[in-house]
């Protein structure tokens, strides 16, 4: 339940350095950042971004959900459809937890359980050749 | 002064206690010590880790709809000291705690108990299906046979006379 993401030596051969992945300075974004990026809003300027050379792609693919650059469609694509993108999905169908649910689990007044939130994998358009 | 609540854990954060995390988008996270510093930067859900007061009440484990839960809130309105105020306060701060305290107790207690009534409803079924391991099923049949087959003679002793 609440143990490490990590079983068995899925790396092949290079092993990832856990405890810098977990370090600040390399912390991604957390569940309740990309809840706010679902808000159709802030989901266009993501999904509809300048292009920028420093980053992956260009900054033309971005999955929103898992707040990943992809380097062209196809893997974009191919990214909907894998196991990461899909645990993602169902992590986010949670209202997001946030400091006042924290303080209503310490008996500052009565504890409200979190509602379920719709969430579906972005559109991406179809006639890009 | 304010004592804070623990992002992680709802344990209370006293002043000078644990540490403050202030993400790059302005929010604070205030954690009572490390564990609970390490547990949010692993990106773990204080919902689904069993030690967390967030697991407790979502999962049903505690009172979570209570009018004593209602007493403790943040108030950002400043008072001025009046001794007899605050004496009364502190008379029903203890007041509510006992309440407070009480009902949670009854509240764990009368959930244990649906626990013991499906462990008899368990053992009750496991004695049914396997009631053969105790009394054999054909136990005791010769001895009603039997008991017809006299029956049945009697019967046909008194038919004939």
């Amino acid at each position: 339940m609440g143990k490490s993401k990590q079983v068995g030596k899925h790396s092949k051969g290079k092993k990832k350095n856990i405890s810098k992945t977990w370090k600040t300075k390399r912390r991604t974004k957390d569940l309740d950042q990309i809840h706010a990026d679902m808000i159709p809003v802030n989901a266009v300027k993501l999904l509809k971004q300048d292009v920028d050379y420093d980053v992956t792609g260009c900054a033309q693919h971005y999955c929103l959900h898992c707040a990943r650059y992809f380097v062209n469609l196809k893997t974009l694509k191919e990214h909907f459809k894998s196991k990461p993108h899909k645990k993602r999905l169902k992590k986010l169908k949670e209202e997001p937890y946030t400091q006042a649910e924290a303080e209503r689990a310490a008996g500052m007044g009565s504890y409200i359980p979190p509602k379920t939130v719709e969430v579906h994998t972005q559109q991406v358009e179809e006639d890009m050749d | 002064m304010r004592i804070e609540k623990c992002y992680f854990c709802s344990a209370p954060v006293y002043p000078g206690h644990g540490m403050m995390f202030v993400r790059n988008d302005c929010k604070v996270f205030r954690f009572c010590r490390s564990k609970c510093h390490k547990n949010f930067k692993k990106k773990r859900n204080p919902r689904k880790t069993r030690w967390t007061k967030a697991f407790r009440k979502s999962a049903g484990k505690e009172l979570t709809v209570d009018n004593s839960l209602e007493f403790e809130k943040r108030r950002n309105i400043p008072l001025k000291y009046n001794r007899e105020l605050w004496s009364k306060t502190m008379e029903a701060m203890k007041k509510v705690e006992a309440i407070k305290n009480k009902r949670q107790a009854r509240f764990i207690m009368n959930r244990l108990k649906t626990g013991k009534k499906l462990e008899d409803a368990a053992n009750i079924s496991e004695v049914k299906k396997n009631i053969h391991l105790i009394r054999a099923p054909h136990a005791g049949q010769a001895k009603q046979l039997e008991d017809k087959m006299v029956q049945k003679l009697a019967e046909d002793v008194e038919m004939d006379e």
